[in-house]
């Protein structure tokens, strides 16, 4: 059983997941978290003596192992990490929802302060890919960007959504670090520098992500789940209710392999091996788990498992030692399984006595009628499934529709389908009233996202008065674009945009993957080009038209330039095409881009004045001040009231005017968002090296502010330089 | 001292009902002690252990559900013989296995507890108590609600015969031969009852008794009157009792308490100075205790406590270290028995998987055939729904054999389904289509691996009634999903009691019509938890409730043809006034209502919720503060500059963030009946004041007594 090596009370309370551990003099690692108020907490027992008191370092009065460094604003994210090679030791960096600040804790100077537009929701700090200088990699609103020590922007892409967590990591096994993005599209992105490695589609926003042993890396969802994937196949999940706060890989019982350990929201840790994801240590604290960190804490030459809750208590835990490769569990190993193998023993003899039992019953009830209380069905009751689109009505809007049905007398009591990010929850229920019970179900489905999805359905079929029903438990899977309905090419309108591409593959293969993405009722015989095929979506009843030509040229026919993006990725992970060039016009969406570029510069614009005014009004508001304490020193009572009353007013006008630089800016977010995903978008209608050309083009259009070459780029992809 | 158990698993037998596990006492030359339990397969199964092994001495046909299983044999002798109670039949059986009585009571319904003294054999079925001497009837009672256990005082001390009855309207019966003598009045519904010390004590005259609520005491019960000792309230919202025993497993001379429960957990009470029981040991099971007992089994010279649990695992928590600092050759020993017992249990379970694989096929073939019928036998479920006391929440207990896979949760009236800690299971709520399927919620629970024991918490609104369903689905094949139903009444909050405080200002209800006492009871049975299903014997009947949330009261006095109601809350009054007048109108029975509202009731009532409100209140806004004025402190670097006040909160800081999150949304439910109050009040009157609520929840946000009960007046 392992037990804590040392436990302290912080009285500080940690904000989640913003917790590390550095060493900010090379030699004595210090606990640093960001707490309450805007401040960052920096424990350092080991130093006592010597201290230093400047602007931003503030020792605290209440415990004087703690300094609280100030950075009056909320503290989104902080790391630690060697930032300047030349120094050779770490730097702390914080980041906000505006700024980003590499401090130099040892010498308690700045290394740089930068304004960030797009905020920073996760940090790290290492060395990406080959680029030479370790950066602080930052993570915003649909933004990445890397600075190095002295505050250049060396390294900026696009992703699909808000990162919510990022890590660096060897992932292709290259002797170099690869960053991986969670984002809150549910999605985990491998960037190779700019370029996307491997994407995984996950169920809920990835709120951590941390590397382990070799190709394996761990990650977390808000919807309390843990994982572990190897390279991009997962090797094991597990959910909780409760939330994963923070994660980290560990080799807690000295077995040269890491194990994942993870902080949770009701204050539980636990270990689990990185393979299977078998529990081998857990602890308790009483507060959530806001952070799990390591260090040589005590500073004897042995690492230790650092856990932070959220209260300020810190736990230490020393890997067990090698000989003591038992449990760390308190309950012995053979008497669990033990337990287990009996449980096991329990339940197949409980299984065999059901298959006695219904051979009795079998003999039995044969000539009578079938009664509810055994759960008695015919044997040979089956369950047919079917998937169809429904065209809605008044008060429906148009579905999927998933239909159920007995080959009997039987009912279906109810039916429960177990289906990942498509329902609210990770499961829908259908539960007819006993009035509307009967032997077929008919159950509305509407994907919000265009991905394949498996669904477990379980099925309770028995009698209307049964206490007891028979579970028919089957997978289905729904296809990635059953929300898109077939329909008359000729009739439908062809939309304005397009994209058009050039494959050399067979016709056959691009059939093949037109019936095994869409829902038709029934499979499409085309067997050569060209061909044309159109759909109707029935989220927003756009049109989808896709036409092959002889040549191969396939055009891709929607004003969703999300849907072109997908139906590119799909056909070219379906036809392992590494590298596709496209040309593409979204007229609508690149005006609509345009108005937004417009809007960003207005906002900037709005911006500076604003911020002149400030400064103008808090210039008058100073000399009002002084008059008014002026004439109360004149006893000009009357006076100075009217100068309050000024005050009052000027006051009254700031927070006025700060309201509007709020919305001034929230509307600049999302304006700049809305571009960052258009440049996302632009290169996902391409795979492969296009899709990196058009990303970085596209920000190099921006950056020089060439909103024309940007519009090219993005019909015509990049002209390779 | 502290005491340090370790557990052992012994055997597995089928699933156990309360009280059917005893441990024969050591005879001859041998200290351990023999098991004996029955299960409800209708198998009795007594073993010893040697080496660790389970060694089996006998075991029975099965036969019907055992309910209870006690020792006896002629006073002042060894009591070895074995009594099991099964349907309405007692067996007895000899330590060896031989059975030498075989009595077919004339019940006719199943027995339900059971006790044994000498040749005095006492039954109890759901109402009816029986005293046999003999096997020959003796004495007879039928009791005004359910009888859960049955115990008789010592007769080789008091040299008489004094049965008491444990019965589910929170009273004790004491009876002399087939009269009651009194009847005593305890905190919760009584489950269990056992002799202090396992022989009454000095006098012979203690009992201790365990509630489903988990409270736990000691009644001296003497010829005349009842004489409470003490009393261990369930401030750790443990299960309820299901066994106690009194035991030395401390080995400090006195017989400590061992308490099972239905939750899982094992306590330990020793007694202080003052003879009051402490809590000494806890260990928690996952799953519920069936019967527990202290003695010696496993090795000489090491007392334990033997448990048995429902799915029939006999364990025991011994006092017995593991060899862990011993020896290399003993602790290689020790592994080498375990690892046979593995190795034979693996092989087992090859063997069995074969047997399974074969069946399985045999019955998937069968689906093939058109004549053939798939019939899964029912599995049993151990379920609680009860009303918790503290919160005003309702807690649903399930329990099965087998692992659960997932239990959904189906409910015809809203209900707030709560967060519980102890449940691991991850739930996901469904969008319900009210009109259309008539589902106020949808909710599944997908249970982690070995999940068989779970609980649920839910809030009922009074006014809104229906049923709640639950889909049971283990995990085991062919899979099958059992439902179980759970009435939610119209007046859900309230709990039963025994006296009302007379001086309140009440309203009344009376209904007469042409109505049979049954059919009253029946509308009674249908608004009110707790009342017994079985007509009351007699012309009339009172019965007493309080509301668990508000502390109104209510008391229900009827007959053939009349009704009367009497409540301080007019809102009780004016549910029980919709739902009676509904009820008849369904089975076409004419009722004259006519109601008295006294005014100064509202102001009361208000009076009552004023203090909840009031501390609510307060308690909202501190925890409120709590945040500000902890970022305060971490700005200014102390706390000397607030006021007493603010500091007293941080101070407190966690105590009231604790307290404020045990009672969610306790606010908003006292702002439900107030509201409800103010409606009702006016309902009598005959205006409807639903455009004026928005100007009473004003009001409430602004709390003042003297206003909110200014409006009530004017409005």
């Amino acid at each position: 059983m392992l037990v804590p090596i040392f436990t302290l009370k912080l009285n500080h309370k940690i904000n989640p997941r913003m917790v590390a551990v550095g060493k900010y003099d090379g030699i004595h690692p210090c606990l640093t978290a960001a707490t309450q108020a805007g401040k960052i907490f920096i424990h350092n027992p080991h130093t006592r003596s010597q201290r230093v008191s400047d602007n931003r370092l503030v020792q605290s009065s209440q415990d004087s192992d703690i300094s609280l460094l100030n950075i009056n604003q909320t503290v989104s994210c902080l790391t630690c990490g060697v930032l300047d090679p030349e120094r050779g030791y770490d730097s702390l960096v914080v980041g906000t929802q505006t700024n980003l600040l590499a401090y130099d804790v040892h010498n308690n100077s700045d290394l740089f302060y930068k304004e960030i537009a797009d905020g920073a929701n996760a940090v790290v700090v290492g060395k990406l890919g080959n680029v030479t200088s370790p950066l602080a990699l930052i993570g915003g609103n649909c933004a990445l960007q890397g600075f190095d020590c002295e505050g250049n922007d060396r390294f900026w892409t696009v992703t699909g959504d808000n990162v919510r967590s990022l890590a660096l990591f060897d992932f292709d096994g290259d002797g170099k670090k690869e960053l991986l993005v969670g984002s809150e599209d549910f999605d985990i992105r491998v960037f190779k520098e700019d370029e996307i490695v491997a994407e995984m589609t996950e169920s809920e926003t990835i709120t951590s992500l941390c590397p382990m042993n070799g190709s394996r890396f761990g990650y977390t969802l808000s919807n309390g789940t843990v994982g572990v994937y190897d390279r991009m196949v997962r090797s094991w999940r597990m959910k909780s209710k409760n939330l994963a706060m923070s994660i980290h890989a560990f080799d807690l019982n000295s077995d040269g392999v890491c194990e994942l350990v993870t902080g949770w929201s009701n204050g539980k840790i636990d270990a689990r091996t990185d393979r299977t994801g078998e529990v081998i240590f857990k602890d308790t604290f009483s507060a959530s788990i806001a952070g799990v960190v390591e260090g040589d804490y005590r500073m004897d030459g042995k690492t230790q498992l650092i856990c932070c809750s959220i209260d300020g208590e810190v736990r230490g835990y020393l890997p067990s030692s090698q000989q003591a490769t038992g449990s760390l569990m308190d309950t012995s190993v053979e008497q669990e399984l033990v337990r287990e193998l009996s449980q096991k023993k329990q339940n197949l003899l409980l299984e065999l006595r059901n298959y006695q039992e219904n051979s009795k019953a079998d003999s039995r009830v044969q000539t009578n009628e079938p009664d509810g209380q055994m759960g008695v069905i015919p044997a040979n009751t089956q369950l047919q499934t079917a998937l169809s689109v429904n065209m809605g009505s008044e008060t429906q809007s148009a579905h999927v529709e998933l239909s159920i049905s007995t080959s009997n007398d039987t009912i279906i009591r109810a039916v429960q389908i177990f289906a990942e990010g498509i329902f609210e929850g990770e499961s829908h229920v259908v539960h007819p009233s006993p009035q509307h019970l009967s032997g077929r179900i008919c159950i509305p489905i509407c994907p919000p996202k265009d991905v394949p999805v498996d669904m477990h359905i379980k099925t309770f079929v028995g009698y209307k008065s049964s206490v007891q029903f028979h579970v028919f438990e089957l997978t289905r899977q729904l296809p990635r674009f059953s929300m898109y309905v077939q329909c008359n090419t000729a009739s439908t309108p062809e939309p304005q945009s397009y994209v058009t591409f050039t494959i050399s593959e067979r016709v056959q293969r691009v059939v093949l993957w037109i019936n095994q993405n869409f829902l038709l009722p029934e499979e499409t015989e085309t067997q050569s080009a060209p061909f044309q095929i159109s759909f109707t979506s029935l989220r927003d009843g756009g049109t989808l038209l896709v036409t092959m030509k002889s040549n191969g040229e396939i055009t891709v026919r929607t004003d969703d330039m999300d849907l072109a993006g997908e139906v590119i990725q799909s056909l070219a992970a379906f036809l392992a095409i590494e590298d596709l060039q496209v040309e593409a016009n979204f007229p609508k969406y690149f005006e609509q881009l345009r108005k937004v570029l417009g809007q960003v510069d207005d906002s900037h614009s709005v911006h500076q004045k604003l911020t002149a005014d400030m400064a103008e009004q808090s210039n008058i508001i100073r000399s009002v001040l002084v008059q008014a304490e002026d004439s109360r020193l004149m006893r000009d009572i009357k006076q100075m009231k009217k100068r309050y009353v000024d005050l009052y007013d000027l006051n009254r006008d700031l927070i006025n005017s700060y309201k509007i630089r709020c919305n001034n800016h929230t509307e600049l977010l999302n304006n700049l968002k809305f571009v960052n995903q258009a440049i996302q978008r632009a290169g996902r209608l391409r795979v492969g090296k296009p899709k990196v050309q058009v990303i970085t083009a596209c920000r190099d259009a921006i950056r020089s502010n060439n909103v024309n070459a940007l519009f090219r780029i993005m019909r015509i992809g990049a002209t390779p330089s | 001292m502290e005491l340090q158990l370790n557990r052992a698993d012994y055997l597995q037998v089928g699933v156990t009902s309360q009280k059917t596990m005893k441990l024969l006492p050591a005879s001859g030359r041998r200290a351990t002690q023999k098991v004996v339990i029955g299960d409800q397969d209708g198998i009795v199964t007594c073993f010893g252990i040697k080496k660790s092994e389970a060694v089996p001495v006998f075991k029975t046909l099965p036969g019907q559900k055992i309910s209870r299983l006690e020792l006896g044999g002629a006073l002042g002798s060894v009591q070895e013989k074995i009594f099991v109670a099964a349907g309405s039949e007692v067996r007895g059986f000899t330590k060896r296995g031989k059975q030498f009585l075989s009595f077919e009571t004339n019940l006719t319904e199943s027995i339900k507890a059971m006790h044994i003294s000498g040749s005095d054999l006492f039954l109890c079925a759901s109402y009816i108590y029986n005293h046999y001497c003999d096997c020959k009837d003796k004495n007879y009672y039928l009791s005004g609600d359910k009888i859960s256990d049955v115990i008789c005082l010592p007769v080789e001390k008091l040299e008489s015969i004094t049965p008491i009855l444990a019965c589910q309207d929170r009273v004790l019966r004491v009876l002399q031969d087939s009269e009651l003598l009194y009847q005593v009045e305890v905190p919760g519904a009584p489950s269990v009852l056992t002799l202090n010390d396992g022989n009454g004590g000095e006098s012979g005259e203690e009992i201790l008794y365990g509630t489903t609520d988990g409270k736990i005491g000691l009644i001296h019960i003497t010829k005349n009157l009842p004489v409470p000792k003490w009393e261990i309230f369930n401030e750790k919202k443990r299960g309820g009792v299901l066994c106690i025993d009194s035991f030395d497993i401390m080995g400090d001379g006195v017989k400590d308490l061992l308490i099972g429960r239905d939750d899982g957990s094992v306590e330990v009470y020793g007694y202080d100075s003052t003879n009051e029981p402490v809590l000494r040991y806890e260990h928690v099971l996952t799953e519920s205790i069936t019967s527990i007992q202290g003695g010696c089994v496993g090795k000489d010279g090491y007392d334990e406590i033997v448990l048995a649990t429902y799915s029939g695992w006999v364990t025991g928590l011994t006092t017995e270290p593991v060899y862990k600092e011993a020896g290399p050759g003993e602790d290689l020993k020790m592994s080498q028995e375990m690892q046979n017992k593995i190795a034979s249990l693996r092989s087992e379970l090859e063997q069995l998987q074969f047997k399974v694989l074969k069946e399985r096929e045999r019955y998937q073939q069968s689906s093939q055939s058109a004549t053939a019928v798939s019939a899964v036998p029912v599995f049993s479920v151990n379920d609680k729904f009860t009303l918790n006391r503290d919160d005003a929440s309702y807690s649903l207990i399930l329990e099965v054999q087998m692992a659960i896979d997932n239990v959904l949760i189906q409910s015809d009236v809203p209900v707030d389904l709560l967060d519980v800690d102890k449940n691991s299971a991850i739930v996901s709520f469904s969008v319900c289509d009210t009109e259309i399927s008539g589902n106020f919620l949808l909710a599944t629970y997908r249970c982690q691996a070995n999940t068989t024991w779970m609980e649920l918490k839910l809030r009922s609104i009074e006014g809104q009634y229906g049923t709640l369903q639950a889909y049971i689905t283990p995990r085991i094949q062919p899979k099958t999903c059992q439902v179980r139903q759970y009435q939610i009444k119209p007046l859900s909050l309230h709990q039963r009691t025994h006296v009302i405080d007379e001086n309140r200002p009440m309203n009344t209800l009376s209904l007469t019509g042409q109505f049979s006492f049954a059919e009253i009871h029946s509308w009674l049975v249908f608004c009110l938890p707790e009342v017994p299903e079985k007509i009351p014997v007699g012309e009339n009947i009172t019965f007493y409730f309080q509301n668990t949330f508000l502390d109104t009261q209510l008391e229900c006095s009827y007959r053939k043809g009349e009704g009367v109601f009497k409540s301080d809350n007019i809102s009780t009054i004016s549910i029980l006034k919709d739902v009676l007048s509904k009820e008849a109108t369904k089975r076409k029975i004419n009722l004259n209502i006519s109601y008295d509202i006294i005014e100064e009731s509202v102001g009361h009532t208000l009076k009552m919720i004023h203090p909840k409100l009031e501390y609510q209140l307060l308690l909202a806004k501190k925890v409120h503060l709590i945040d500000a004025l902890k970022e305060l402190q971490i700005h200014e670097g102390n706390t000397d500059f607030l006021i007493p006040e603010y500091r007293s909160i941080l101070e407190d800081a966690e105590k009231l963030q604790e307290e404020y999150k045990k009672q969610p949304a306790h606010l908003e439910r006292l702002y439900g009946m107030i509201t409800d109050l103010f409606i009702d009040k006016f309902k009598f009157k005959g205006t409807n004041v639903k455009t004026k609520v928005p100007l009473l929840l004003e009001i409430l946000d602004n709390y003042d007594q003297n206003a909110l009960i200014k409006f009530f007046d004017t409005a």
